[in-house]
């Protein structure tokens, strides 16, 4: 613990700037795998465990495009289209038939998964990490605002994010599928009484929700590398960012994320050794004081 | 009656079915000491995230035991690697390594874990008095200790304080020079992470007493996102900063460092750069990294380190790790003993280890030595460069005097009460 | 009162001629692969049946059993390296810190329900991985506790020797499924039915659920934890894997695996699941597509576990003995 570093940023202009957008940095990333899960959990009412190997095969399509191409804008669209394309596979073929099963079932199935694509992964790309390395563009010294440092390709994420928020948030309120789909996450049943298919509607908001994954893992390549398993470590973050806003609202895991976020930015500067029991402790303590997290409903 | 007779015949149908299977796995404790082969166990870690580990120590081990078996085998009997992977859990490597100690009637055991897994094989070696090669274990305490050491296992790979303290000397050397005084700190947060953090920055301060400790950070094991650890660090505005990141890990770190610029404002001393697995991963590569050497073709600079490392890269299509030269220098080590013991037996073989010296590529003088007082070894090329971003990557490595780090060594082990 | 007596006496054979056939199995097949898989059945049985306490019996979807296991393995190896105290005491030591905790952890979890319960058993559990991996000076941080645990004589049993150490585990599985059964078959055990089938109900009649539940999570946390103390002996050690996420999730495909509706299915899940472990990665280091493939097959084929489908067999034999019976009356 280190109570007077955090006092010390505290009462430095550029470091609150700093960690502040940080804090936003991770959080925004963390948002764009969450979303996914959030709405397919609002929706579907499936816990999609597989959501963290979606986010890997998104980085790893990336990165063999990118390879290909040289282009980075095609490496991520071929992240976000194939991963949307394979969520739609996995649930057509597998989630669908165990939808309204125990969740011990869902589970098992997303279990299986994991370890078919951690391997599948190994297998074709090999055992060894990759790196993508920094597309041209954003090989360009960082802003300085405030005496805060923000690098230009998290410039460029931060946009990207935010117009993906902007527009979830637009078609999800304000497009008739939209409307569907509000209607579906709260009663199904009369959803398809009024004769529209929830089972294409099912599969589009899993497709949506993988293509969110697989965007996320695109976007990212540039900075992290590559190796069989590293979508859990994201898993589990963004498990406790949908569980904190609650699960099913997209708008909770804007929050959920960017209080991950700061938490990680300012949680380093006073308890660098507790890092991650302090994400897992903030969700504890929130589902004690609200069981189904921020924004979720109860019940 | 009828339905009676058929549930007794599909039950016996069934014994033998499972019986069946189970033969194989269960049968009871084979004798083979006498049989011609001789079979080697080794638990690794062959599939998750660093599968990278156990692949590559699998490689040198194949190549060198292809070599032993073209000459006549150990003292006349042919070498049989039998290589089970443990996913890199520790509870899987002591369950593999007496499964093949007692049911794959393995004499030896060639443990090429990562720190837990070892610590958890050795156990294994501890309980059943097998001889047993620690290959990728760079904890200290596993042989420093003497409560942990156990007379039938060695080591024959890096040790974190023998790392340390060449890391301390060659930092405190660039700091007088340069006047880096401000230090900052950025290590994975696990045993490893801390223990060489800690002690690089006390011989750093051995060396080099004005060297102060602004900052330290410790992003998790595998955490894919590092701003706020870099921010943090970039914040204090140290001169220089350690790290002990390594694989995947540090090449995100490096990626993310870049677009903060943070290289051109600290010199950055990571000794787990130079090895080809980070080297030729990352894309853009920072000029005048300081690093440790790990596996690298051009330290020691000679023949017969250079076509070691071509003849593996020939055969895999990939240079050597770390962890390769580990498991090569080990089989190295089998074959020398058994030489001069006549006898592939255990405790022979553990006799002749002790003390042992053979010559090889891997060497600081073209030798290394198996420390009879602890059983590791001693005089493998240890030194530190800096980086250029194409081959051959670190040009020119400085070695550390082997003298020096014996000297504190000694010291070391006697603050910790192991002498 | 009288049935419930038989079932007592015929649990209590069951389990004599089953502790009579494991002491005597190594003497006659002295296979020493075959006696450590039953010490690791043994530590899995005993977590993969205490959890299905939660799961099958009271309907509590826990995703952090995992936490117990490690934690009595920790408890267990550091009380015998640090105090320096006899195995029994280290065990009861164990399950009395084991109860605090899950007193603890279960009084804050078991108001949330189904999905929230799952997530905060699961957070409880990944911050005790965290604190075992931070912890350095205790608990030795990912290395796990280095320099073996001790194994001192008791009462004159040298437990140096791996035939006493075999018996130990075979005994602690049996007197712990035991003692589970016992539970399971009680008054008590019939309450966390009701509470499953019907809260609201048990509610009604007079059960204090909160009470209830959070005496079951203690129940099944302290035999999580003697799991863990079978497998800490096992190894001679404890890791932060055994308090890591894979190990409830390993748990939890135990009991899916075996049988959900039966109290033997989770044993039964623990031998074939360490079954399939062993043969599969013996055979291919892609070990994680064939795991993957049959629990795919298990459960979107079979959907039941396999003792399910033996008691299903039994309940059609029943009934159909039944139907016959009636046919010849008419």
């Amino acid at each position: 613990m280190d109570l007077a570093a955090l006092t010390d940023c505290f009462s430095s202009a550029s470091c609150i700037v700093t960690q502040t957008t940080s804090g936003l940095i991770i959080g925004l990333l963390l948002f764009l795998v969450a979303a996914g899960l959030t709405l397919i959990f609002g929706v579907l009412k499936v816990v999609n465990f597989t959501h963290g190997s979606f986010y890997m095969l998104g980085a790893y399509f990336a990165y063999t495009v990118n390879n290909l191409t040289n282009s980075y804008a095609l490496a991520v669209l071929a992240a976000a289209i194939g991963v949307g394309l394979f969520a739609l596979f996995f649930e057509r073929f597998f989630i669908s038939r165990v939808y309204g099963a125990n969740v011990l079932m869902q589970l098992l199935v997303c279990y299986a998964f994991i370890l078919i694509l951690d391997d599948a992964v190994k297998i074709i790309w090999g055992p060894e990490f990759k790196s993508m390395g920094m597309p041209d563009i954003f090989q360009a010294p960082p802003f300085f605002v405030a005496g805060g440092i923000i690098p230009v390709f998290y410039l460029f994420l931060i946009i990207v994010t935010l117009f993906i928020a902007v527009g979830l948030w637009l078609i999800i309120a304000y497009t008739r599928f939209g409307t569907i789909v509000r209607a579906a996450a709260v009663n199904p049943s009369m959803v398809s009484a009024l004769g529209i298919n929830t089972g294409l509607i099912y599969a589009a908001v899993f497709a949506i929700g993988g293509m969110l994954a697989g965007l996320a893992g695109g976007l990212a390549v540039p900075v992290r590398s590559l190796t069989a398993g590293m979508g859990f470590s994201i898993l589990i973050e963004s498990f406790i960012v949908t569980v904190i806003g609650g699960m099913g609202s997209i708008a909770g895991a804007l929050i959920g994320s960017i209080l991950i976020g700061l938490v990680r930015a300012f949680g380093s500067i006073g308890f660098p050794l507790f890092v991650e029991g302090l994400m897992f402790a903030l969700m504890a303590i929130i589902l004690i004081l609200k069981p189904s997290g921020l924004l979720g409903k109860e019940g | 009656m009828s339905r009676k007779k058929i549930y007794v015949d599909r039950r016996t149908v069934l014994k033998g079915a499972a019986t069946g299977a189970a033969a194989t796995l269960f049968a009871p404790n084979i004798v083979t000491a006498q049989s011609k082969k001789i079979r080697i166990g080794m638990p690794t870690i062959l599939s998750g995230r660093v599968a990278q580990l156990g692949t590559s120590s699998r490689n040198a081990v194949m190549m060198e035991v292809e070599k032993i078996n073209a000459a006549g085998g150990l003292v006349g009997r042919e070498v049989e690697m039998v290589i089970r992977d443990s996913k890199g859990q520790p509870q899987e490597a002591a369950r593999v390594a007496r499964e093949l100690v007692n049911s794959d009637g393995c004499e030896i055991l060639y443990d090429a874990e990562a720190s837990s897994g070892g610590f958890a094989v050795h156990e294994v070696a501890k309980d059943l008095g097998v001889l047993c090669i620690h290959t990728n274990s760079e904890t200290s305490s596993l042989t420093a200790d003497p409560k942990i050491r156990i007379p039938n296992a060695f080591r024959v790979c890096r040790q974190g304080i023998h790392d340390s303290i060449a890391g301390g000397a060659y930092a405190a050397e660039i700091a007088k020079a340069k006047n880096l005084r401000n230090w900052a700190t950025c290590s994975p947060d696990y045993a490893y992470g801390r223990d060489s953090t800690q002690t690089f920055m006390e011989y750093l301060k051995h060396f080099y007493p004005e060297a102060e400790l602004k900052t330290e950070a410790w992003p998790k094991l595998f955490q894919p996102d590092y701003t706020e650890v870099i921010t943090k660090v970039i914040q204090a505005r140290p001169q220089a900063l350690y790290t002990c990141l390594w694989g995947g890990d540090l090449t995100s770190w490096i990626d993310q460092g870049n677009i903060y610029g943070m290289f051109s404002q600290i010199q950055v001393f990571a000794v787990n750069m130079a090895d080809y697995t980070a080297l030729t991963t990352v894309k853009n590569l920072p000029q005048g990294i300081h690093s440790g050497n790990r596996y690298i073709k051009t330290f020691p600079n000679t023949p017969q380190n250079a076509a070691w490392a071509d003849e593996y890269r020939s055969r895999y299509g990939e240079y050597p790790t770390n962890w390769s030269w580990q498991n090569a220098v080990g089989i190295h080590f089998l074959a020398a003993a058994a030489k001069k013991a006549n006898s592939v037996d255990g405790t022979k073989l553990e006799e002749v280890l002790r003390g042992l010296t053979i010559e090889s590529p891997f060497g600081t003088d073209g030798t290394v030595t198996i420390r009879a007082e602890d059983q590791t070894i001693v005089n493998y090329a240890i030194g530190w460069g800096t980086t250029i971003p194409q081959e051959p990557y670190v040009p020119e490595v400085k070695a550390i005097s082997w003298e020096t780090i014996f000297e504190l060594e000694t010291e070391w082990k006697k603050r910790n009460n192991y002498l | 009162m009288a049935p419930k007596q038989t079932t007592l006496s015929r649990d209590l054979l069951i389990a004599g001629v089953a502790l009579l056939v494991l002491l005597i199995l190594p003497v006659l097949w002295p296979s020493k692969a075959l006696s450590d898989l039953i010490i690791r059945v043994s530590a899995f049985s005993l977590f993969a049946t205490s959890l299905n306490l939660l799961v099958g019996y009271t309907g509590m979807v826990s995703f952090g059993h995992g936490m117990f296991f490690g934690f009595g393995a920790y408890c267990f190896g550091l009380s015998m390296q640090r105090l320096g105290v006899s195995i029994p005491t280290a065990l009861l030591l164990t399950i009395a810190l084991t109860a605090v905790l899950a007193a603890v952890v279960g009084a804050i979890s078991i108001r949330l329900k189904e999905i929230y319960f799952a997530f905060i058993t699961l957070a409880f559990q990944m911050l005790l991985h965290s604190l075992i991996i931070a912890w350095v000076p205790l608990t030795g941080g990912d290395q796990g506790l280095m320099g073996g645990i001790p194994r001192p004589e008791f009462l004159g049993i040298d437990f140096g020797l791996e035939s006493n150490r075999y018996a130990f585990s075979v005994i602690l599985m049996i007197v712990g499924l035991l003692a589970l059964r016992h539970v399971a078959e009680s008054p008590f055990g019939y309450t966390l039915r009701m509470i499953r089938d019907n809260p609201e109900r048990a509610s009604f009649l007079g059960v204090n659920v909160f009470r209830t539940k959070l005496t079951a999570f203690i129940i099944a946390g302290i035999f999580g934890a003697v799991g863990g103390v079978i497998m800490a002996m096992f190894v001679s050690g404890a890791y932060p894997e055994f308090a890591n996420w894979t190990m409830s999730g390993e748990g939890i495909f135990m009991v899916m695996l075996g049988g959900i509706s039966t109290f033997l299915g989770p044993t039964v899940g623990a031998v074939i699941l360490s079954l399939l472990n062993d043969l599969i990665t013996r055979r291919t280091e892609h070990h994680g597509i064939f795991l993957g493939v049959i629990i795919l097959v298990f459960a979107l084929g079979l959907r039941k576990g396999v003792t399910d489908f033996i008691a299903d067999w039994f309940q059609a034999r029943r009934e159909s003995a039944g139907a016959q019976l009636k046919g010849g009356r008419q």
